[in-house]
Protein backbone atom coordinates (compact mmCIF):
# COMPACT_ATOMS: atom_id res chain seq x y z
CA UNK A 1 0.00 0.00 0.00
CA UNK A 2 2.71 2.21 1.10
CA UNK A 3 4.90 1.26 -1.79
CA UNK A 4 2.61 2.36 -4.47
CA UNK A 5 1.62 5.38 -3.01
CA UNK A 6 5.10 6.66 -3.25
CA UNK A 7 4.93 5.47 -6.39
CA UNK A 8 2.01 7.53 -7.24
CA UNK A 9 4.02 10.57 -5.96
CA UNK A 10 6.88 9.89 -8.23
CA UNK A 11 4.94 9.72 -10.78
CA UNK A 12 3.04 13.20 -9.83
CA UNK A 13 6.30 14.55 -9.21
CA UNK A 14 8.07 13.18 -12.80
CA UNK A 15 5.09 14.58 -14.75
CA UNK A 16 5.10 18.51 -12.26
CA UNK A 17 8.74 18.05 -13.49
CA UNK A 18 7.90 17.97 -17.09
CA UNK A 19 4.70 20.74 -17.02
CA UNK A 20 8.03 23.14 -15.31
CA UNK A 21 10.33 22.36 -17.79
CA UNK A 22 7.95 22.79 -20.78
CA UNK A 23 6.94 26.49 -18.59
CA UNK A 24 10.50 27.25 -18.90
CA UNK A 25 11.01 26.82 -22.36
CA UNK A 26 7.69 28.10 -23.95
CA UNK A 27 7.80 30.97 -21.42
CA UNK A 28 7.54 34.47 -23.23
CA UNK A 29 8.76 36.85 -21.20
CA UNK A 30 11.69 36.24 -18.46
CA UNK A 31 8.69 36.38 -15.34
CA UNK A 32 7.53 33.11 -16.81
CA UNK A 33 10.83 31.58 -16.58
CA UNK A 34 11.65 32.71 -12.70
CA UNK A 35 8.55 31.36 -11.66
CA UNK A 36 9.29 27.92 -13.26
CA UNK A 37 12.76 28.27 -11.66
CA UNK A 38 10.88 29.01 -7.95
CA UNK A 39 8.37 26.08 -9.14
CA UNK A 40 11.08 23.38 -9.95
CA UNK A 41 12.98 23.95 -6.90
CA UNK A 42 10.15 23.65 -4.81
CA UNK A 43 9.68 20.39 -6.54
CA UNK A 44 13.51 19.12 -6.53
CA UNK A 45 13.24 19.92 -1.99
CA UNK A 46 10.12 17.29 -2.13
CA UNK A 47 11.28 15.06 -4.97
CA UNK A 48 15.16 15.09 -2.36
CA UNK A 49 12.89 14.18 0.53
CA UNK A 50 11.33 11.78 -0.87
CA UNK A 51 14.35 10.16 -1.95
CA UNK A 52 15.61 10.10 1.61
CA UNK A 53 12.67 8.33 3.18
CA UNK A 54 12.79 5.98 0.41
CA UNK A 55 16.17 4.85 0.64
CA UNK A 56 16.03 5.23 4.45
CA UNK A 57 19.47 7.61 4.25
CA UNK A 58 17.72 10.58 6.54
CA UNK A 59 20.91 12.36 6.04
CA UNK A 60 19.46 13.03 2.33
CA UNK A 61 17.17 15.49 3.90
CA UNK A 62 19.73 18.08 5.39
CA UNK A 63 20.73 18.68 1.57
CA UNK A 64 16.99 19.48 0.90
CA UNK A 65 17.23 21.76 4.39
CA UNK A 66 20.13 23.87 2.86
CA UNK A 67 18.15 24.01 -0.59
CA UNK A 68 14.99 24.97 1.19
CA UNK A 69 17.26 27.74 2.97
CA UNK A 70 19.52 29.03 -0.11
CA UNK A 71 16.65 28.73 -3.04
CA UNK A 72 15.38 32.24 -2.06
CA UNK A 73 18.50 34.07 -3.12
CA UNK A 74 18.24 33.43 -6.80
CA UNK A 75 14.63 34.10 -7.70
CA UNK A 76 15.35 37.48 -5.12
CA UNK A 77 18.42 38.53 -7.05
CA UNK A 78 16.72 37.74 -10.86
CA UNK A 79 13.64 40.10 -9.50
CA UNK A 80 16.09 42.72 -8.18
CA UNK A 81 17.62 43.27 -11.46
CA UNK A 82 14.46 42.85 -13.34
CA UNK A 83 13.50 46.16 -11.49
CA UNK A 84 16.36 48.08 -11.01
CA UNK A 85 19.52 46.25 -11.87
CA UNK A 86 21.03 44.66 -8.79
CA UNK B 1 11.02 3.75 -10.89
CA UNK B 2 14.44 5.01 -9.85
CA UNK B 3 15.59 4.68 -13.00
CA UNK B 4 12.83 6.63 -14.95
CA UNK B 5 13.47 9.42 -12.47
CA UNK B 6 17.03 9.81 -13.23
CA UNK B 7 16.19 9.77 -17.21
CA UNK B 8 13.79 12.90 -16.23
CA UNK B 9 16.11 14.55 -14.77
CA UNK B 10 18.78 14.12 -17.07
CA UNK B 11 16.21 15.34 -19.99
CA UNK B 12 15.69 18.00 -17.75
CA UNK B 13 19.31 18.62 -17.66
CA UNK B 14 19.76 18.50 -21.24
CA UNK B 15 17.01 20.95 -22.41
CA UNK B 16 17.68 23.17 -19.73
CA UNK B 17 21.80 23.44 -20.87
CA UNK B 18 20.36 23.74 -24.50
CA UNK B 19 18.27 26.65 -23.77
CA UNK B 20 20.62 28.56 -21.92
CA UNK B 21 23.07 28.77 -25.05
CA UNK B 22 19.51 29.43 -27.40
CA UNK B 23 17.83 32.24 -26.07
CA UNK B 24 18.46 35.61 -26.97
CA UNK B 25 17.56 37.34 -23.07
CA UNK B 26 20.67 36.93 -21.17
CA UNK B 27 18.77 37.00 -18.06
CA UNK B 28 16.82 33.82 -19.01
CA UNK B 29 19.89 32.15 -20.44
CA UNK B 30 21.35 32.90 -16.72
CA UNK B 31 18.28 31.45 -15.37
CA UNK B 32 18.43 28.12 -17.68
CA UNK B 33 22.09 27.70 -16.52
CA UNK B 34 20.69 27.89 -12.60
CA UNK B 35 18.54 24.88 -13.66
CA UNK B 36 21.09 22.73 -14.71
CA UNK B 37 22.57 23.50 -11.24
CA UNK B 38 19.16 22.60 -9.72
CA UNK B 39 18.95 19.01 -11.75
CA UNK B 40 22.36 18.19 -11.54
CA UNK B 41 22.26 18.38 -7.65
CA UNK B 42 19.15 16.31 -7.44
CA UNK B 43 21.15 13.53 -9.55
CA UNK B 44 24.28 13.99 -7.10
CA UNK B 45 21.60 12.83 -4.56
CA UNK B 46 20.28 9.80 -6.62
CA UNK B 47 24.28 8.49 -6.86
CA UNK B 48 24.18 9.08 -3.04
CA UNK B 49 26.43 11.98 -2.68
CA UNK B 50 24.71 13.86 -0.49
CA UNK B 51 28.02 16.52 0.36
CA UNK B 52 28.53 16.62 -3.27
CA UNK B 53 24.54 17.98 -3.89
CA UNK B 54 25.06 20.28 -0.85
CA UNK B 55 27.67 22.29 -2.52
CA UNK B 56 26.23 22.01 -6.03
CA UNK B 57 22.90 23.45 -4.26
CA UNK B 58 24.76 26.25 -2.67
CA UNK B 59 27.09 27.33 -5.18
CA UNK B 60 25.67 26.36 -8.60
CA UNK B 61 22.68 26.84 -8.17
CA UNK B 62 22.82 30.27 -5.53
CA UNK B 63 25.83 31.99 -6.00
CA UNK B 64 26.65 31.60 -9.59
CA UNK B 65 23.21 33.52 -10.67
CA UNK B 66 23.61 36.05 -8.17
CA UNK B 67 27.32 36.67 -9.43
CA UNK B 68 26.06 36.54 -13.20
CA UNK B 69 23.50 38.99 -13.20
CA UNK B 70 25.57 41.47 -10.45
CA UNK B 71 28.19 41.29 -14.28
CA UNK B 72 25.25 41.71 -16.35
CA UNK B 73 24.07 44.71 -14.55
CA UNK B 74 27.90 46.03 -14.69
CA UNK B 75 26.92 45.74 -18.72
CA UNK B 76 24.63 48.57 -20.21
CA UNK B 77 24.35 47.31 -23.98
CA UNK B 78 21.38 45.40 -23.55
CA UNK B 79 17.94 47.95 -22.96
CA UNK B 80 15.71 46.09 -20.71
CA UNK B 81 12.03 45.38 -22.03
Amino acid sequence: MAESIFNLAMIIIMIAIGLGVYRLVKGPTVVDRVIALDLLTLISIALIVMIAHLTSRYIYIDVALVYGLLSFLSVLAVARYLERGL
Amino acid sequence: MMTLLTIVLCAGILISALLATYLERRVAAVISAGLVGLFASVTYVILSAPDVAMTEAAIGSGITTVVFLFALSKTKEQPDE
